[in-house]
C-alpha cells in the first residue's frame, strides 16, 4: 500500500531534509553555554538565568543560552563533558568540577559567599538545646538528623565535617544513617514538621525562611552556626580565550564585577542571587573545602 | 419448584427466547432439545440466574430468583458446557469450589493454600467414578472425560436440589457420555471400564433427582420423563416421553 | 493424622505479599504525627489552584514537550531496533536460513546484559560519555527496552514452533517466503499490542530519567518538589496527567481496534511506516524546541577505575548490609505493590468501588516516587517502611491498571459459573477472575520488582540505605571504581532476579513457557 503510492516516499524525503536543514542552521555560530546547579525552584531559576544571560550577551556582544542542569554531579559532569562553558557552582561541586577540568578558571563569587555559614536547626519539640561549641554538636548523637542534598556543600559537606570534628560518626544518628531531603527547604521542612529532630542548612535559605514566614520560630530553631568557609562561585572553561578571542576571559569577569544595583536588570539579578554584588574569588579560597572534601570521600 | 414466567431475551439479531413459560416439578427429569442456536444455553442460563431475561421472571420454590440470595443459587446446580474448571486450581480445590457459597472468605483463601476437608472431595470423586488419589492432581493432567467428572464432583459438593445440564454428553465418546448421563440421572456409577455400580455403594452423596438438561442426542431420551423443545426462542414443544410423536422431533431441528 | 502439604496457588501467590503492608504499618504507625499537616494541606489544596504563571507554564510545557518528544523517538528506535535483533536472537530463524541455532544464543546471552541495566543507570552513564545532550535520555531508554523488545520477540518466536514454517519449505518456498507466511500473520498482533505497552512505558522511563536530572518534565517536578512550591508542581503535575490519560485512552483504542479487525500484514505495515514518521517527526520538534540533536555528540572517554582502585573500592563498601537492606526495601515495596491490587479488588467489587480504585491507581501512578516519599516522610518519622510505602505507592498503581485491563479482557465465564453455584462476590472473583490471571500478573510482578529493585535510589531521603542510595552518592562523588562496582551488583541481582521467578514458576505452575499475556505486559 504504501510502496504503491509514491507520495509517501516523497513526504519521507520532505521530512528529512528539513530535519537536516534545521540541524545545519544551529551549527552555525558559537554560544557562550552557561548553566547552574539547581538550587531553586525551576520558576526562579529560569526567571534568573534568561536575565542573565540577556545581560551577558548585551555586554559581551556573543549569544548566550542558558541550559539547565538539573542535578549536582550532572552539572559538574556537563562542565566536564565541555557542555558548559561557565557554571554557577557550589564549593563541593565547583572544586570537583575543576580537579575533573584541569584548566577551568574560578571567576567570581557573590560578597556572601567569602564568609558562607550553615546552620544547624532543630524541631522545638525535640528537647535538643542551643549549641556554644563544636564539642557540644555530640547532643545530636541518637537523634533523626537529616542533610540536604548529597552534593551540597552547606547543607552536607561542612556540616558533616564539623559533626565529625565534635566526634559524631554519621552511623551514631538513628536509624544508623542521616537522612537526604534534598534540598535545604525540604531539610527545614521536615525538621520544622518534627520527623527529623534536627538537621542542617545553608545561612542564606534560613534567614530568608525566617523572614518570609515559611520557618516557624515556635516549631523550629537555631541551634547552631557553623564557623565561615567559602562557597559558591563562578568557574569558566579554560579554553574560552582560544574560542570567543584572547582576554574574553577577563572581559567575561569584568562584566560580572561591574554589575552593581544602579541598573534595573542587574539589580534584579544580584537579588534573585541574594547578593549586593560580585566579588573577584580565588582558587586557593577552595582550598578547605578540598582537604574536607577528600577527608570525606566525596572527592577522589 | 423452578417455574419461568413469561421470559423474553432481545438479542443481536431478533429475539432469543419469546415467552417462555415452564415449570419443572421436583423428581422431574427433562430433556431440552432444539437445533443449536435455539436458545437452549440461554434458557438454562436464565433458569439459573447468571442471566437476566428482559422481561419475565423466575421463581424458585415460589419466590423470584434474587441475585444476592445465596441459598437459592445453591440450590439450583449448573453442569456447564464448556465446563468452567479453574485451570490454575488442583482437583480437589476445583471440587471445593462447590461448597463456596456455604463457606466464609476465609475458607476460601486457605482452600487455595492447600486443598481442605479433602475427605469431603474424595468422596464426590469416588461418586462419580474418579480414583481418590487424583484429587491433588492438576487439571492439565486430566483427559476430557476426566474433566467432565471433576465438574460433576464439584456439582456434588455443592449439593443442589436441581440440576442444569447444558449440553454435558456433545464432546463425549459414546460409553463416556452414557456413563456420564447416567450419573446425571442418579442411575449409579459406570466405571471407565464399562462395570455398572447399580445404585452404587451406599453413599450419602448423590445426584438430586430434579434434572433439566439440554442435549442433541433424541435417542437419549427415553431416559427422562418429559420433554421440550425449542424452536427459534420458542418453546413448541413440552411433553411426556410416553408416546412421543418422533415426527414433532425432527421438525425441530429443521432449518427455519 | 492431618498431613499439611502447603502448595500455594497462583491466585493465593498474587494476595499474599499484600501481607507486607502488615509489616510496614505496623513500623510506620507510631512514627506518624501530624507535624506536617500544614504541608499536606498546602499540597492538597495547590491540586486546586496550580500555578498558572505564564513562566511556570511555558516552562513546565517545553518540559513535558522534551519528555513527549525523546518518549516517542526512543520508543520508535527502541521497537524497530529491538525487532532485528529478536529477529537475529530467534532459533527458528537461524535454523531456518543456516541450519544452526548457535548464533541465536550468543545473541541472547550477549543481550541479557543491556536489558539488565536499568534506563536510568544508562542514563547517568550516557551522561559522562556524550554530555549534555538529548541523546542522552533517548539512548538511555533505547538501549535497555530494544533488549527487551528482542527478548519478548525471540521468546514468542520460539514459541510458535518450526511446524509450519517446515511444512512450506517442504512444498519449496524459499526461506524469506516461508519466514514471511508462516511468521508474520500469527506475530502482527502480538508484537503491535505489545509496542503500544512500550510507548507508555517509554513516557514513564523518560519522566523519571526528567527526575534524576536528564531533562524534560521530570526535571520541573523534581525542582519544584525540591522548593516546596507545590502549585508550581501541580501545573506540571496536571500537564503530565493530562498526556497519561490521552495515551492510556489512544493505546486501549488501539488495542480493542486489533481485537476487533485483526493484525493483517498490511496494517503491519501501515503502522511501520507511522512509526518511521513520528519518530521523524519527533526528532525534529526535538531540535525546534531548542536541543541541538547534532552539534552535541561530542564523544568523551568514560573514567575508568584501575584495578587498585576497584579493589579499595570492594573493601571499602559494607556490601552484605548494602544488598540486604536493598532486597528487604525491594520486598516490602514489591508486596505493596502486587498484593494490593488484588486485595482491593477482591474485598470491594462492588462498581463504585471499582471506579475508587481506579481513580486512586491512577493518582498514585501520577506522583513520582521522591513526591510520594516527601509526603509521607512530612508526616512520619523516617524508617525503611515509609521508603517501602513510597517506593510501592508508584507502582501499585501502575501494577493495578494492569490488573483491571488484563482482567477486562478475560471471559467472565468462569466468574459467572461460581456466582451461579450460590457463591459471593468475592469468592466467585478470587476462583472465577483472579485465579485465571495470576500467573501472568505474577511474571510482570516479578519484572516489576525488578523495577523497584533499581528505583531503590529515589527513596535515599528516608535515611541513606541501600545501593541505589549508594550508588547517587558514588556518583556525586566521581567515585567510579564504586559506580561500576554498583552497577555489576545490581546487573546480577537483575539476572539472579529473573532465574529466581523463572524457577519458582515452574515450581508453582509446573509450566515451563511464560505466560503468553505476561510476555505482552513486560515493560
Amino acid at each position: 500500500m504504501i510502496t504503491r503510492n509514491p507520495r509517501w516516499l516523497l513526504s519521507l524525503i520532505v521530512l528529512f531534509s528539513s530535519f537536516f536543514s534545521s540541524v545545519a542552521t544551529s551549527l552555525a555560530e558559537d554560544v557562550l553555554r552557561i548553566g547552574a546547579i539547581p538550587d531553586q525552584n525551576p520558576e526562579r531559576l529560569n526567571r534568573l538565568y534568561s536575565l542573565l544571560s540577556t545581560e551577558l550577551s548585551k555586554e559581551l556582544q556573543i549569544p548566550v543560552r542558558y541550559i539547565a542542569v538539573t542535578n549536582y554531579p550532572a552539572a559538574v559532569s556537563a562542565f566536564r563533558t565541555n557542555s558548559l562553558d561557565l557554571v554557577w557552582f557550589g564549593g563541593l561541586t565547583g572544586v570537583q568540577a575543576r580537579l575533573q577540568k584541569p584548566g577551568a578558571k574560578v571567576l567570581a563569587q557573590r560578597d556572601i559567599d567569602v564568609n558562607f555559614r550553615s546552620v544547624f536547626i532543630a524541631n522545638t519539640g525535640s528537647g535538643i538545646k542551643q549549641i556554644n561549641s563544636l564539642n557540644e554538636l555530640s547532643s545530636l548523637r541518637g537523634k533523626r538528623f537529616t542533610f540536604g542534598s548529597e552534593s551540597s556543600t552547606s547543607g552536607r559537606l561542612m556540616p558533616q565535617y564539623f559533626l565529625q570534628e565534635a566526634g559524631i560518626k554519621t552511623t551514631e544518628f538513628a536509624g544508623q544513617a542521616p537522612g537526604f531531603s534534598g534540598s535545604h527547604d525540604a531539610t527545614l521542612a521536615l525538621v520544622q514538621s518534627g520527623s527529623f529532630e534536627a538537621g542542617a542548612l545553608n545561612e542564606q535559605v534560613w534567614l530568608s525562611a525566617l523572614q518570609t514566614g515559611r520557618a516557624d520560630p515556635q516549631r523550629v530553631s537555631l541551634i547552631w552556626r557553623t564557623p565561615a568557609y567559602a562557597d559558591y562561585h563562578w568557574l569558566a572553561q579554560g579554553n574560552l580565550d582560544k574560542r570567543f578571542g584572547d582576554g574574553f576571559t577577563n572581559r567575561l569577569k569584568q562584566a560580572l564585577l561591574s554589575w552593581d544595583k544602579k541598573s534595573k536588570p542587574q539589580a534584579t539579578i544580584l537579588d534573585l542571587f541574594g547578593a549586593s554584588r560580585f566579588i573577584p574569588a580565588l582558587e586557593n579560597q577552595y582550598k578547605t573545602i578540598e582537604t574536607i572534601g577528600r577527608q570525606l570521600g566525596k572527592i577522589q | 419448584m423452578l417455574e419461568l414466567r413469561g421470559v423474553h431475551l432481545h438479542g443481536p439479531r431478533g429475539d432469543r427466547l419469546k415467552n417462555i413459560d415452564l415449570i419443572i416439578k421436583p423428581g422431574e427429569r427433562v430433556a431440552l432439545i432444539g437445533s443449536s442456536g435455539a436458545g437452549k444455553s440461554s434458557l438454562l442460563a436464565i433458569a439459573n440466574g447468571s442471566l437476566l431475561p428482559d422481561s419475565g421472571t423466575v421463581l424458585w420454590r415460589g419466590r423470584s430468583l434474587n441475585r444476592r440470595h445465596h441459598s437459592q443459587r445453591q440450590a439450583i446446580g449448573t453442569l456447564w458446557q464448556d465446563l468452567c474448571l479453574v485451570e490454575e486450581l488442583n482437583v480437589a480445590q476445583n471440587v471445593n469450589a462447590g461448597a463456596l457459597g456455604k463457606r466464609s472468605l476465609l475458607w476460601a483463601l486457605a482452600n487455595l493454600l492447600a486443598p481442605i476437608e479433602i475427605n469431603r472431595c474424595r468422596e464426590c470423586l469416588e461418586a462419580v467414578g474418579l480414583p481418590a488419589n487424583l484429587a491433588r492432581a492438576s487439571l492439565s493432567e486430566l483427559s476430557g472425560g476426566q474433566r467432565q467428572r471433576v465438574a460433576l464432583a464439584r456439582l456434588l459438593r455443592q449439593k443442589p436440589e436441581i440440576v442444569l445440564a447444558d449440553e454435558p454428553l456433545s464432546s463425549l465418546d459414546p460409553p463416556l457420555a452414557e456413563a456420564v448421563l447416567n450419573l446425571l440421572l442418579n442411575n449409579g456409577i459406570v466405571l471407565n471400564n464399562g462395570i455398572v455400580l447399580k445404585n452404587g455403594l451406599p453413599s450419602p452423596i448423590s445426584m438430586p433427582n430434579t434434572l433439566l438438561m439440554s442435549l442433541h442426542q433424541t435417542n437419549l431420551i427415553d431416559h427422562f420423563d418429559r420433554v421440550i423443545g425449542l424452536r427459534s426462542g420458542q418453546l413448541v414443544v413440552d411433553q411426556s416421553t410416553d408416546g412421543l410423536n418422533q415426527a414433532a422431533l425432527e421438525w425441530l431441528y429443521q432449518p427455519t | 493424622m492431618i498431613r499439611l502439604r502447603l502448595n500455594p496457588t497462583p491466585p493465593l501467590l498474587s494476595l499474599l505479599p499484600a501481607l507486607a503492608l502488615v509489616v510496614v504499618l505496623m513500623e510506620m504507625v507510631p512514627g506518624i504525627h501530624s507535624g506536617g499537616l500544614q504541608s499536606l494541606i498546602a499540597f492538597i489544596s495547590a491540586a486546586f489552584h496550580p500555578s498558572m504563571d505564564p513562566s511556570v507554564v511555558s516552562s513546565a510545557w517545553r518540559g513535558l514537550q522534551i519528555t513527549m518528544a525523546t518518549a516517542l523517538l526512543s520508543w520508535v528506535v527502541s521497537t524497530l531496533i529491538g525487532v532485528v535483533l529478536g529477529l537475529a536472537s530467534a532459533t527458528l530463524i537461524w535454523q531456518t536460513f543456516i541450519g544452526k541455532s548457535w548464533p541465536a544464543i550468543l545473541f541472547r546471552r550477549l543481550l541479557a546484559f543491556p536489558r539488565a541495566v536499568h534506563e536510568l543507570l544508562w542514563g547517568l552513564l550516557l551522561l559522562q560519555m556524550l554530555g549534555l545532550s538529548p541523546w542522552v535520555a533517548i539512548l538511555a531508554i533505547t538501549i535497555p527496552y530494544s533488549a527487551l523488545v528482542a527478548r519478548v520477540l525471540s521468546d514468542q518466536l520460539d514459541s510458535l514452533g518450526a511446524r509450519p514454517l517446515i511444512a512450506l519449505r517442504q512444498s519449496g518456498a524459499r526461506p524469506i517466503q516461508a519466514l514471511t507466511t508462516a511468521i508474520v500473520p500469527p506475530m502482527a498482533p502480538v508484537l503491535m499490542s505489545y509496542c503500544g505497552y512500550r510507548l507508555e512505558c517509554a513516557l514513564r522511563g523518560a519522566t523519571l530519567l526528567g527526575v534524576f536530572g536528564l531533562g524534560g518534565l521530570g526535571t520541573d517536578l523534581q525542582l519544584t518538589l525540591q522548593s516546596l512550591q507545590f502549585e508550581q508542581l501541580w501545573t506540571a503535575l496536571w500537564m503530565l496527567a493530562a498526556v497519561m490519560v490521552i495515551l492510556e485512552q489512544l493505546i486501549s483504542w488501539w488495542r480493542q481496534r486489533l481485537r476487533s479487525s485483526g493484525a493483517a500484514p498490511k496494517e503491519l505495515l501501515v503502522s511501520v511506516c507511522l512509526m518511521l514518521i513520528l519518530g521523524i517527526c519527533s526528532s525534529i520538534w526535538l531540535q525546534s524546541l531548542d536541543l541541538d540533536m547534532a552539534s552535541s555528540i561530542r564523544w568523551h572517554q568514560l573514567p575508568l577505575p584501575t584495578v587498585s582502585e576497584l579493589i579499595t573500592a570492594i573493601n571499602e563498601l559494607p556490601w552484605l548490609q548494602l544488598i540486604f537492606n536493598t532486597l528487604l526495601l525491594t520486598v516490602l515495596a514489591a508486596g505493596i505493590a502486587i498484593g494490593l491490587p488484588p486485595l482491593g479488588m477482591m474485598l470491594w467489587p462492588s462498581q463504585l468501588g471499582r471506579s475508587i480504585q481506579s481513580l486512586l491507581w491512577g493518582f498514585l501512578r501520577l506522583i513520582p516516587t521522591p513526591l510520594a516519599a516527601l509526603l509521607l516522610l512530612l508526616n512520619c518519622e523516617p524508617n525503611l517502611a515509609v521508603a517501602a510505602l513510597a517506593l510501592g505507592a508508584h507502582n501499585l498503581g501502575v501494577m493495578g491498571r494492569l490488573l483491571k485491563e488484563a482482567l477486562d479482557q478475560q471471559s467472565d465465564s468462569c466468574y459467572q459459573a461460581l456466582k451461579a453455584s450460590g457463591a459471593g462476590d468475592r469468592v466467585a472473583w478470587l476462583y472465577g477472575s483472579l485465579s485465571a490471571q495470576s500467573p501472568s500478573y505474577l511474571a510482570y510482578a516479578a519484572y516489576r520488582a525488578d523495577v523497584m529493585l533499581r528505583e531503590t535510589a529515589v527513596v535515599g531521603m528516608v535515611g541513606g540505605a541501600g545501593l541505589g542510595w549508594q550508588l547517587i552518592e558514588s556518583l556525586s562523588s566521581f567515585n567510579w571504581a564504586q559506580v561500576y562496582l554498583l552497577i555489576g551488583v545490581y546487573a546480577m541481582l537483575t539476572m539472579f532476579g529473573e532465574v529466581l521467578s523463572d524457577h519458582c514458576r515452574q515450581l508453582w505452575t509446573g509450566s515451563k513457557k511464560k505466560p503468553v499475556m505476561a510476555l505482552a505486559l513486560q515493560s
